[in-house]
C-alpha cells in the first residue's frame, strides 16, 4: 500500500469520493473568505447562531416540498436572513446590542424549527435529512454549492473595498462612502446574505453544525499564517479544502462519519496553526527568535 | 438653580461671520434626550483654524459628529456652505478604528483617495505616489508595507494624518488628535495642521492642552455644553471664561426639566 | 418533566374514566402495521389508536402527552416487542395504564439483529437489543401476530369472541394467499440473483423466509451516519457480487443510495415500505398491501433485463 494508494486511490476508484471532493472545493472557496470576514468583524460566533436560525425555514421547506434541495435551501435562506435582519434592525432602533438581539432571535428561530419538526404528526426523521452528508451530494447539490461559491467570490471581488473598509474603519466609510453614509449598511447587508447563503450551501452537504466548522476553523487558523485580507482569505480557502481532503480520507480509511471527520481535520489544522504558525502563535510567543537591529 | 434647568440667554458672544463655511443655528445635540451641546449658534470661517476646548463631557466630540452628519440634532441645524459632507476630512478618536485589522500602512493611506476611486476604479501610480508623499510628510517614509498592528500609537496617528493629507479635504475635523501621543509626534503633526492652515483649509480640532491651543490656534470655541466663548483664542481663554466653563461642566441630571428654550 | 406531566395528566383523567360497556374495545397499537392487523381482526368491535403514524419511525419515536392519555383510557395495548419500541415501557408506566399488553411477536423465532454481511461495527446507537424486531416481514410470522392479537382481543372482550374468531380466520386465509403469492413470484428468479440493497435492513425475516439477500449501506440503525469507508466497501461489494437492485427505503436518506446506484449501475427500485405503512391513500395502506407492493417492486427490479 503506497502513499499514493492511500491518498489518491480512494478518489480515483470512487466517483462519490470525487463528488465529495468537488463539493468540498466549492464550499471552501465560498466559506473561506466569508469566515475570514466574520473573524475580522469579531462576529465569529454569529455564524453558529445563524446556522441554527436556518433550521425552521429548512424544516418548513421540507414539510412543504419533501426532500427538495431548492425548497429546503430557499426556506433556510429566508429564515436565516430574517433572523439576521431582525437582529440588525433591533440593535439599530433599540438600546440592545447586536449580539444580544442575535442570540434572542436565533433562539426563537431554533425553537420554532424544533417545534415545527415535532408537530408534524408522522415523526419523519427530519434531523437525518437536515444533517446532510457530503457523501450523498448529488448533481443538484453540487450545482448549488458551486453556484453559491461563484456568487460569493464575485460579490466579494466587486465589493472588496467597502467590505474591508466597513470592518476596518466603518466611521471612515460612513464619512467618505457617499450614498448618504449608507454604503456601510448596504455592505453589511450584502455580507449577511453571503453568510446565510454559504451556510445554506454548507448544510445541504455537511449539516448545519458542520458547515459552520468549515467556515470558522480555517478562517481562525489563517490568522496565524498571514497578514493582509487577501492572503487570509486564500489561506482559509486552502486550509478548508485541505481539511475536506483530510476528513474524507479519514472517513474512508477509518470508517468515520464524513461530516465530523472533515470538521475535526479543520480543528486539527487550527491547533497546528495555533502552535506553529508564523504570526502571533504560541511558538512566536515562546520562542520569539533573536530580535532585529531595527 | 441647577445648570440643566438654566433658562437665561447665553451671554457668550455669538460668532457668526458672513463667510462661514459651516454655520450652526441654535444647535442642540445629545444622547437620550439629555443635551450635550445646548443652543449653540455661530460659524467656522473659511480658512480658519479653530480649537474646540472645554471640560470633559462638554459636547466637543458631539459637535464634530453633528458637523459630519453622523448625529441628528435635537434642535437647530448645521449648514454647510459650498461643500458637501464628502468634502470633510474627519479624524475620530482612536478607539473607533480597528487597530489589529490586517491592513498595511500604505493601503490605509490609500483609503484617503476614496472620493476619487470609489469602489471600483483602480489606484494608479499617481495616486500611490501621492500616498507615499503623504507618508513622507508625516515622517513615515519606508513604513509602507508595515501592518498597522505593528505601529505605536504615535505612528498610527501619523498614518491617519497622512490619510487626511491624501483626502484633500476642505474642512478638516480632528477629535483629540494628540491625546496619548508623544511630544515629537505632536510637534510633527502640528506642522501638518499649520500646513493645512497655510493652504486655506478650514481646520477644527478638539484639544485639551491650553498651552498648545494658545501657541498654535488663532481661534477657539470654549464649550461647556453651553457655548461659553467663541472668538480669538486669547480673548476666549481669559480666566473668567475658563472658571465659568469649569463650573458648568458635566451636568447630567436625570430629573432635569424639559428645556423651555426649544424653538418648537 | 415531560413524563411527570404526562403521568399526572393520565392519573387525573383516570379518575374520571367510567367503565365502557357497549362501546367497542379501545385498542392502542404502537405503530401502523400492528394497528392495521388489529383493525382486520377486530373489525367493528374495536376502535384502534396508532401511536406512530404512517411513514413514521417507531425506533426513535418520542411519545407525547396525548399518547399517555390514549393509553390511560385503553382496554388493550398491542406492541411488537423484540426491542422495537424502546419507549413503550416508560409510556405505559407514565400513563398509569394497568391493563393487558399483547406482545405480537410472542412465539416468533427471533433472528439476530446483525446480518452476516456486516463485517464492520457501527456502534448502533439505539436499543434493538440482540434481536431483529422486524418479524412481520415474514408472512408466517404475521400469522403468529394475528393469533396473538386474537388472543388479546378475546381476553379483553369475551362477549365478542365469535365475531373476532370469524374475522381472524378470514384474515389468516388472506395471509396464506399472500405468502404463496410471494413464493411463486420469486421462483423464476435464481436465488443467486436475488440480491437487493436497501437503506434500512428491516428485511432480515423476509430474507430468511423467501431466500432474498438484503444488504444495507448503513447498519440496522436509521441513526448512524455512513462513513466514506462503509460506502466504498458496499460499492465494491455490489460490483463484485453483481447486485442488481437498490431500494430507497421509506425512512432513511435516499440521496446516499442514488449515489451508490450511479456508481455501480445497479437498478434503482421504487420506494419500499418496511416498518411503517403509507397513508390511507398510499400504495401500502394495509399490511397485506405493503407485502404485495414490496413484492412488485422487488420482482420488477430483479427481473432480468429483456
Amino acid at each position: 500500500m503506497t502513499l499514493f494508494d492511500l491518498t489518491a486511490g480512494p478518489f480515483l476508484e470512487f466517483a462519490f469520493m470525487r463528488r465529495a471532493l468537488a463539493a468540498c472545493l466549492a464550499l471552501s472557496l465560498g466559506c473561506g473568505p466569508v469566515g475570514v470576514l466574520l473573524v475580522l468583524r469579531r462576529m465569529s460566533l454569529m455564524g453558529d447562531a445563524m446556522s441554527h436560525a436556518v433550521l425552521p425555514g429548512a424544516a418548513i421547506g421540507f414539510l412543504a416540498a419533501g426532500l427538495s434541495l431548492w425548497a429546503m435551501g430557499i426556506g433556510g435562506f429566508l429564515a436565516g436572513l430574517a433572523v439576521a435582519l431582525l437582529a440588525g434592525l433591533v440593535s439599530r432602533v433599540t438600546a440592545l446590542r447586536e449580539d444580544a438581539s442575535f442570540a434572542a432571535f436565533y433562539l426563537i428561530s431554533l425553537a420554532g424549527g424544533v417545534l415545527i419538526v415535532s408537530l408534524r404528526g408522522s415523526n419523519v426523521d427530519l434531523m437525518h435529512v437536515l444533517f446532510g452528508t457530503i457523501l450523498a451530494v448529488d448533481d443538484a447539490g453540487l450545482l448549488l454549492v458551486a453556484g453559491i461559491a461563484t456568487v460569493t467570490l464575485l460579490t466579494l471581488a466587486l465589493l472588496y473595498r467597502p467590505m474591508v473598509l466597513e470592518c476596518f474603519d466603518s466611521g471612515f466609510l460612513r464619512a467618505v462612502g457617499g450614498a448618504g453614509g449608507r454604503l456601510g449598511a448596504a455592505c453589511h447587508l450584502v455580507f449577511l446574505v453571503l453568510v446565510v447563503l454559504n451556510l445554506v450551501g454548507g448544510f445541504q452537504a455537511l449539516g448545519t453544525l458542520m458547515a459552520v466548522g468549515l467556515m470558522m476553523l480555517p478562517a481562525a487558523s489563517a490568522r496565524f499564517w498571514a497578514e493582509g485580507v487577501v492572503a487570509l482569505a486564500l489561506i482559509a480557502m486552502g486550509l478548508a479544502f485541505a481539511s475536506g481532503i483530510g476528513g474524507l480520507l479519514l472517513s474512508f480509511h477509518f470508517n468515520l462519519p464524513s461530516g465530523p471527520a472533515i470538521v475535526l481535520a479543520a480543528g486539527g489544522g487550527y491547533l497546528l496553526s495555533l502552535t506553529l504558525g508564523p504570526v502571533g502563535s504560541l511558538r512566536t510567543r515562546w520562542f520569539p527568535g533573536r530580535h532585529r537591529e531595527a | 438653580m441647577t445648570l440643566a434647568s438654566y433658562n437665561g440667554p447665553p451671554d457668550a458672544p455669538v460668532n457668526a461671520p458672513v463667510d462661514a463655511i459651516v454655520r450652526l443655528t441654535d444647535l442642540t445635540l445629545g444622547y437620550r434626550r439629555h443635551p450635550a451641546v445646548h443652543h449653540l449658534s455661530g460659524g467656522f470661517r473659511e480658512g480658519s483654524l479653530t480649537a474646540v476646548v472645554g471640560p470633559n463631557g462638554a459636547g466637543k466630540s458631539t459637535l464634530l459628529k453633528a458637523v459630519v452628519g453622523a448625529l441628528k440634532p435635537f434642535d437647530g441645524k448645521v449648514t454647510l456652505h459650498g461643500l458637501t459632507a464628502r468634502d470633510i476630512g474627519y479624524l475620530p478618536q482612536q478607539a473607533e478604528v480597528e487597530r489589529d485589522f490586517p491592513i498595511d500602512v500604505l493601503d490605509t493611506v490609500l483609503l484617503g483617495h476614496w472620493r476619487r476611486v470609489g469602489i471600483f476604479r483602480a489606484i494608479g501610480r499617481t495616486l500611490t505616489r501621492q500616498a507615499e508623499e503623504a507618508l513622507a510628510a508625516v515622517g513615515l517614509a519606508g513604513f509602507e508595507r508595515r501592518p498597522i498592528g505593528a505601529l505605536s500609537a504615535g505612528q498610527f496617528q501619523r498614518v491617519l494624518f497622512a490619510r487626511l493629507l491624501v483626502q484633500d479635504a476642505r474642512l478638516i475635523l480632528l477629535d483629540e488628535p494628540f491625546t496619548a501621543i508623544d511630544a515629537r509626534t505632536t510637534a510633527d503633526l502640528l506642522d501638518v495642521v499649520r500646513r493645512w492652515h497655510g493652504e486655506r483649509r478650514t481646520v477644527v480640532a478638539v484639544l485639551h492642552d491650553m498651552e498648545q491651543v494658545r501657541a498654535h490656534f488663532p481661534d477657539t470655541l470654549l464649550l461647556a455644553r453651553e457655548p461659553v466663548a467663541w472668538g480669538r483664542t486669547d480673548e476666549a481663554l481669559n480666566p473668567a471664561n475658563l472658571a465659568r466653563a469649569r463650573m458648568m461642566a458635566e451636568a447630567w441630571d436625570d430629573k432635569a426639566e424639559v428645556c423651555r428654550r426649544s424653538s418648537s | 418533566m415531560k413524563r411527570t406531566f404526562a403521568a399526572s395528566l393520565a392519573t387525573a383523567l383516570a379518575l374520571f374514566a367510567l367503565p365502557a360497556l357497549a362501546e367497542p374495545v379501545k385498542v392502542v397499537a404502537t405503530f401502523t402495521i400492528l394497528g392495521d392487523m388489529v383493525r382486520q381482526i377486530g373489525g367493528d368491535e374495536v376502535a384502534v389508536t396508532t401511536l406512530v403514524g404512517p411513514d413514521g419511525d417507531a425506533h426513535v419515536y418520542e411519545p407525547t402527552p396525548a399518547d399517555a392519555r390514549a393509553l390511560g383510557s385503553a382496554n388493550l395495548v398491542v406492541a411488537n416487542g423484540l426491542g422495537m419500541e424502546g419507549w413503550i415501557d416508560r409510556l405505559v408506566k407514565a400513563s398509569g395504564y394497568k391493563g393487558p399488553v399483547t406482545v405480537t411477536s410472542t412465539g416468533v423465532k427471533p433472528i439476530a439483529g446483525e446480518e452476516e454481511e456486516h463485517d464492520h461495527d457501527h456502534g448502533h446507537g439505539h436499543d434493538h437489543g440482540a434481536h431483529d424486531p422486524h418479524a412481520w416481514q415474514s408472512v408466517a410470522n404475521a400469522k403468529i401476530y394475528a393469533d396473538n392479537i386474537l388472543k388479546g382481543l378475546v381476553a379483553a372482550a369475551p362477549d365478542k369472541a365469535a365475531a373476532l374468531r370469524a374475522n381472524h380466520a378470514a384474515y389468516k386465509a388472506k395471509l396464506d394467499a399472500v405468502d404463496a403469492e410471494i413464493k411463486t413470484a420469486l421462483k423464476p428468479i435464481p436465488r443467486k440473483d436475488r440480491k437487493i440493497v436497501t437503506s434500512h435492513d428491516a428485511f432480515g425475516y423476509y430474507a430468511k423466509a423467501y431466500g432474498v439477500t438484503f444488504l444495507a449501506p448503513v447498519g440496522v440503525s436509521t441513526e448512524a451516519e455512513a462513513s466514506a469507508g462503509d460506502i466504498a466497501k458496499l460499492i465494491r461489494q455490489i460490483k463484485k457480487e453483481k447486485i442488481k437492485a437498490v431500494f430507497v427505503e421509506s425512512i432513511a436518506d435516499p440521496r446516499l443510495l442514488e449515489q451508490i446506484t450511479r456508481e455501480t449501475g445497479a437498478r434503482i427500485g421504487g420506494r419500499v415500505y418496511s416498518d411503517a405503512l403509507s397513508a390511507a391513500d398510499g400504495p401500502a395502506a394495509t399490511y397485506i398491501d405493503m407485502m404485495r407492493y414490496n413484492l412488485g417492486q422487488f420482482t420488477k427490479a430483479l427481473a432480468p433485463a429483456s
